[in-house]
């Protein structure tokens, strides 16, 4: 795996993590629905599969670069997906969702096989 | 005099009011006073991440003549021809022995990681100031200064590197630097206990909305890579932790100049010999060279000699750090086996990504090395270079927000004073935002439009950054703010998106060849040049719109007073 597709994994995940905790979050939560109220399993669930998708980003990270590096990567990466989150969620929050939804498992399977 | 007038305004002044009125006045101030030093700061450091590329593309003559370097020097090796690092070496030694004896120390770079490259030999003149001369590496004799022909002279992407820690400005620099960096940290902290809604506020971004959209904007970019900004200030000041408190050095070497060295020789070159005034000649460095580089497992870089012709002489090995050791260290350092010239004793080993003097050397290597991202290869860079223009951007909106606040709300901070000390505010963000933007774009102009034969031109490249920044002070003081802003960046987005056209019609290099020869470095500085540009058109257009806007609601008020009137 080269560092390149390291940190295109490592984005990918840690944006798709960060917008499901977005979305666990009434505000944001009625920007994608309309609904002010979030059913409380589903803000359960966002929030386990946000932090499961943050954790997953390390995976990347670390594989790419080793463990010094890989957590200096880690953090780098997700302060860039959460910026990319907000920005793409003030713009588009369907298209955010959507693109979240068919990111993490890319990326995933991208680490994978790599 | 007259009695002092107290402000009872609650949450007005250091230490008013609340925990949180008091953080947030210490945050409003230490960060406004700060921010356009540091957002020069930012910016020229964001830069500086790319300073190989940015001087490569300043080096234009440079391309050409690499390229056929290397292809000389394929050749070479394919016939046979290639001088072996044992010839180099003893060609360095050689010259040295003939050109400057009497040198306490002899620094030889035979060849590069992969075995070819130019041979260099360094050493300290009379006035301790690292010297340097490039030998032929096919007959060992020295190369004419001018052997690389009308070279452009320019600082390159060193330029932004100095910026940013010292200011060009030495010593006095660094410190300015330093305070503003310990200012940083203290804005940062205060910043977050100030920010109420941290956490609800988390991934809120309302655009056109003003104040609160600035707002909105201030606070992402921060909290999003509080992270990195912490990570940045904190470790750009402990690089330089050694002139930031002196007083542990002083207790211990006293202050005089002397004493400083004596410091220097023991952090820097631990257990070095004291000369023992027998002659006794180097020996051969080869057999030196192979054995330090089995022990330290990487290709050679350097042959140090200390105390050449003495007989407490000895070699020094340095390494070559390859790519896979810098993608995976935070440290820097390079392996190094250090032996006795005269029995060939081995008297120190670091291998690489390790440190003399203990774990505190070894944290301060690796404080450096995250500062300046010297491993992970270019996605590290992308990342440092994303971050830092978060941080960027972080300081343009609070400086901004600033203004913003009180142009509905007049808050009297200043007295009678007030509306001059915005209006000065406004000037300075201009100039500091806009205007240094300017400046860079410009640096490269001048690189391109500078006649190559020009005394001191590397100089003059420096002084027209400096005198388009001093420019658009001026400018951004004299002009209404909202056309001062305006024109700034409509300046800024010709610069950054005509810099390709510069450069093809002053050089004849352009994309289609950059991206023929696989020059990414170049073509890369012209695309974010690009990028910049295109985002300071979109600000032209918001700006212009609003102008469009304020202008219209002037019209329509003043109408309406006609109408009272009459």
């Amino acid at each position: 795996m080269s560092s390149w597709q390291a940190s295109a994994y490592a984005l990918a995940l840690a944006f798709a993590g960060m917008t499901a905790l977005a979305f666990a979050m009434e505000r944001h939560h009625e920007q994608l629905t309309g609904e002010r109220e979030i059913p409380r399993r589903r803000g359960q669930l966002l929030r386990l599969l946000g932090s499961l998708l943050l954790a997953a980003a390390a995976l990347p990270s670390v594989g790419g670069w080793g463990a010094t590096v890989g957590v200096v990567a880690w953090l780098g990466w997700i302060s860039v997906g959460s910026l990319v989150a907000v920005l793409w969620i003030a713009a588009a929050p369907r298209w955010a969702a959507r693109a979240a939804v068919a990111l993490a498992p890319l990326a995933l399977w991208g680490w994978w096989w790599a | 005099m007259g009695k002092t007038v107290i402000d009872r305004r609650p949450g007005s002044g250091a230490g008013r009011g609340g925990f949180r009125q008091a953080q947030a006045w210490l945050h409003t101030w230490c960060g406004l006073w700060f921010s356009w030093l540091l957002y020069a700061v930012f910016l020229t450091g964001t830069l500086a991440v790319f300073q190989e590329a940015i001087g490569h593309w300043m080096t234009p003559e440079h391309h050409a003549e690499e390229a056929a370097h290397e292809a000389e020097q394929a050749a070479a090796e394919a016939a046979g021809l290639a001088s072996s690092r044992g010839q180099r070496l003893a060609w360095g030694a050689a010259f040295m022995e003939k050109h400057h004896q009497g040198a306490e120390m002899w620094e030889i770079w035979p060849t590069d990681a992969k075995g070819g490259g130019e041979l260099k030999v360094y050493w300290f003149d009379q006035q301790r100031q690292y010297a340097d001369a490039e030998l032929d590496t096919r007959t060992g004799e020295p190369l004419d200064e001018h052997h690389h022909g009308a070279m452009r002279a320019t600082m390159g992407g060193e330029h932004f590197v100095h910026f940013h820690y010292e200011l060009h400005a030495g010593q006095a620099g660094l410190w300015v630097v330093g305070v503003a960096g310990m200012a940083m940290l203290v804005a940062l902290i205060s910043g977050v206990v100030t920010h109420k809604r941290i956490f609800q506020d988390f991934f809120t971004f309302r655009g056109r909305k003003g104040q609160r959209s600035w707002l909105d904007a201030h606070n992402a970019v921060a909290v999003l890579t509080l992270p990195f900004q912490l990570m940045i200030a904190y470790t750009g000041i402990a690089i330089s932790a050694m002139s930031f408190m002196p007083v542990g050095i002083w207790s211990q070497y006293v202050t005089a100049p002397a004493a400083r060295q004596t410091f220097a020789a023991e952090l820097g070159e631990p257990g070095k010999p004291p000369r023992l005034g027998q002659a006794m000649v180097v020996p051969d460095l080869e057999p030196f060279a192979a054995r330090g580089q089995a022990l330290i497992g990487q290709p050679v870089r350097a042959v140090v000699v200390d105390h050449p012709g003495d007989g407490a002489a000895r070699v020094g090995i340095y390494g070559w750090n390859s790519d896979a050791n810098a993608d995976k260290r935070l440290s820097p350092n390079t392996g190094m086996a250090m032996f006795s010239a005269a029995s060939g004793e081995l008297l120190q080993l670091r291998m690489p990504g390790q440190a003399e003097g203990g774990g505190a050397s070894l944290a301060q290597s690796v404080m450096g090395g995250l500062h300046m991202v010297k491993f992970g290869g270019w996605p590290m860079k992308w990342l440092y270079f994303l971050c830092g223009l978060a941080g960027t951007a972080m300081m343009a909106t609070g400086a901004i927000l600033f203004v913003v606040k009180r142009r509905s709300k007049h808050m009297g901070e200043f007295g009678s004073a007030t509306a001059a000390v915005y209006r000065l505010i406004e000037g300075l963000n201009v100039a500091a935002v806009a205007g240094l933007g300017v400046a860079c774009i410009g640096y490269l102009w001048a690189n391109r439009l500078l006649p190559l034969e020009l005394p001191q031109r590397a100089q003059w490249e420096l002084g027209v950054f400096f005198g388009l920044w001093l420019a658009a002070l001026l400018h951004g003081l004299l002009r209404a703010p909202a056309k001062a802003w305006l024109e700034q960046m409509a300046l800024l987005a010709a610069l950054c998106l005509l810099l390709p056209v510069l450069n093809a019609v002053t050089v004849g290099d352009h994309w289609p060849a950059q991206l023929l020869r696989g020059d990414w470095e170049s073509a890369g500085v012209e695309l974010v040049a690009w990028a910049f540009g295109l985002a300071a058109v979109w600000a032209c257009r918001v700006l212009w719109r609003r102008r469009a806007l304020v202008a219209g609601n002037a019209a329509s008020s003043a109408a309406n007073n006609v109408q009272v009137g009459a």
